[in-house]
């Protein structure tokens, strides 16, 4: 989320705004409230309030300054680890799936392209090129979904939304940013330069990517491995797994954590009603089995 | 940097994929890997699948189990046949104890009477307390009393062991409560009808042999007819018995009371009544 805040425009109240008045208390004994009020005659606007959050044409709460904090600053190595993170979640099914890319079509998971794309001029062979590899469905949904804006933000020259679709990453622009732009939800990164913000949209990992196969390949020595040091990155390698084996139904039925666990009790034990032993002669046994005897 | 675990996920390392992943160990399509997950193998009709490692393994101690619980089962049966017996000679033996309790009273009476003496009987040992008026105004130590008597609402009834410590306190309070001796009749009733364990810190009713067996069954106390066998007669284990007993909250008294501003002797209601209280209780249960 502070990554959005980047691209941020600043947006204040007129410093002046509702204080150009010389006006003054009238203080008390004139049956008015003590508010500030405007100096001078002659108009209707003598001698009413100013200067309060709480006046007719007076200034707001907190008027909005320009020095506001707009952008915000993230470590460099945490930019990289949720750039690695983006990127392992998109070559996950499920996980690009539980985005909501149409996926079903591909033939496999992360896709990788054929390096001509890269050279591709048209937007017709684009979409040629996407059908074949079953990425088109992703597009259409895109372009279904494009719908009002709900809220204040159609007025404010936001007016449409759409849904995500596929982002192209490819290594050497010949002509494939020109191909692909204007499809719908399509975006395009250079594998150098991948935008958190398009890897993960919204914080949601698993954003559904075509790689071209140059680009596939530069991968390794963008970012190096957990053990290698990344050739153009100075020092950087990949974060450690957290966990080893992140296949939990198998952990959890592994011999050596069940040998751990104690014996699962489903029985739910509910309060019972207390029968009244001086009258309920079941009960009474139950608590004294000689009662019996002495009837 | 939460990324959701899915079920469907193909086992493999996350990070793997960025080096220099080799098509071929890349996560199979969209639609659920079959792999990691095998359906139990119910074999279809003819066709022999091969039944998956897991669902043996599972099998197997599952049937562990159950032969283990069923083992367990036998063996409580045949306890609780055990304790049962023995809970019913427990009771017989009480009801001649106290049986021969009151013959004996009869019979040092009547002894007395011939010789042209007396029969003093001891003082009591037990006393039945009910707190008499409610909550506010009460003076700092008489509150405190009655804290520690675990009368800590009106109409709240304890049991108390009478020596000296206890006989002063019960003074000091007099105002507040009203008690007395209470009779094998009153002690039995108030617990069978309103009788509430602390177990755990709380106050369980004792629908069962087994609360009282399982929180007193180290002093001996197994069942019902034992705990108000220790009641009534002041058993070495008293205190943990007594304690074990929740504070009785008793009803108001059918009939009312006479004057709760007084004490008994003058015609009200506060106080030691001795005997009276057993007619009390009959009113407060």
């Amino acid at each position: 989320t502070n990554m959005r805040k980047n691209a941020r425009q600043a947006y204040a109240v007129n410093t002046e705004a509702g204080h150009q008045h010389s006006a003054e208390s009238w203080g008390t004994g004139r049956a008015v409230s003590r508010i500030p009020r405007v100096s001078g005659g002659g108009t209707s606007r003598a001698g009413q309030g100013a200067f309060g959050n709480m006046c007719r044409k007076g200034r707001m709460f907190a008027p909005t300054r320009i020095w506001r904090k707009w952008h915000r600053k993230i470590n460099t190595n945490q930019k990289r680890y949720a750039v690695a993170s983006a990127l392992a979640a998109s070559a996950l099914p499920s996980l690009v799936l539980a985005r909501g890319h149409k996926i079903a079509e591909l033939p496999e998971v992360p896709l990788v392209v054929d390096a001509a794309t890269e050279g591709l001029q048209k937007t017709k062979q684009a979409i040629a090129a996407l059908k074949a590899v079953g990425a088109y469905a992703d597009v259409e949904k895109v372009k279904a979904s494009r719908k009002l804006r709900a809220g204040k933000g159609k007025m404010r020259n936001r007016r449409h939304v759409q849904r995500l679709g596929p982002l192209v990453v490819y290594n050497e622009d010949k002509g494939i940013t020109k191909a692909f732009r204007n499809l719908p939800g399509v975006d395009l990164a250079q594998v150098e330069r991948l935008n958190l913000l398009q890897l993960a949209p919204g914080g949601h990992v698993g954003r559904f990517i075509v790689w071209t196969k140059s680009a596939f390949d530069r991968l390794n020595d963008i970012y190096g491995g957990v053990d290698r040091e990344s050739k153009q990155k100075t020092g950087y390698k990949l974060p450690q797994n957290i966990m080893n084996n992140s296949d939990l139904t198998r952990l959890i039925n592994s011999d050596e954590i069940q040998a751990t666990l104690r014996p699962t009790n489903r029985k739910i034990i509910r309060a019972r009603h207390k029968k009244n032993p001086l009258k309920n002669l079941g009960v009474k046994v139950r608590l004294n089995p000689y009662a019996l005897s002495l009837r | 940097w939460e990324t959701p675990y899915s079920p469907l996920c193909h086992p493999l390392i996350i990070m793997s994929s960025k080096k220099a992943a080799a098509p071929a160990k890349t996560a199979a399509p969209a639609k659920p890997a079959a792999a990691a997950k095998p359906a139990p193998a119910k074999a279809a009709a003819g066709t022999p699948v091969p039944v998956p490692e897991s669902f043996l393994k599972k099998r197997k101690t599952l049937d562990e189990i159950k032969a283990k619980r069923a083992v367990a089962k036998a063996d409580k049966t045949k306890k609780n046949k055990a304790t049962r017996r023995l809970i019913f000679k427990r009771a017989e033996k009480y009801v001649k104890e106290y049986r021969q309790q009151e013959k004996d009273l009869i019979r040092h009476k009547r002894q007395a009477k011939n010789n042209n003496g007396f029969y003093i009987s001891p003082e009591p040992k037990l006393a039945f307390v009910t707190r008499i008026r409610g909550i506010n105004c009460v003076a700092p130590q008489t509150r405190k009393i009655l804290q520690l008597l675990r009368l800590r609402q009106i109409h709240n009834g304890v049991f108390v062991k009478l020596n000296k410590a206890t006989i002063t306190m019960l003074r000091l309070v007099e105002p507040y409560i009203t008690y007395g001796e209470p009779n094998l009749k009153s002690v039995s009733q108030l617990i069978y009808k309103r009788g509430f364990g602390k177990v755990n810190k709380q106050r369980i009713p004792l629908t069962d042999n087994s609360i009282i067996a399982k929180a007193l069954g180290r002093y001996g106390i197994i069942c019902i007819e034992d705990l108000i066998h220790e009641i009534y007669t002041v058993g070495p284990n008293f205190k943990v018995a007594n304690n074990f007993l929740w504070p009785f909250k008793l009803s108001s008294p059918l009939g009312g009371y006479v004057k709760k501003g007084n004490h008994f002797t003058e015609g009200g209601d506060f106080g030691n009544r001795e005997q009276e209280i057993n007619k009390l209780i009959r009113r407060m249960n």
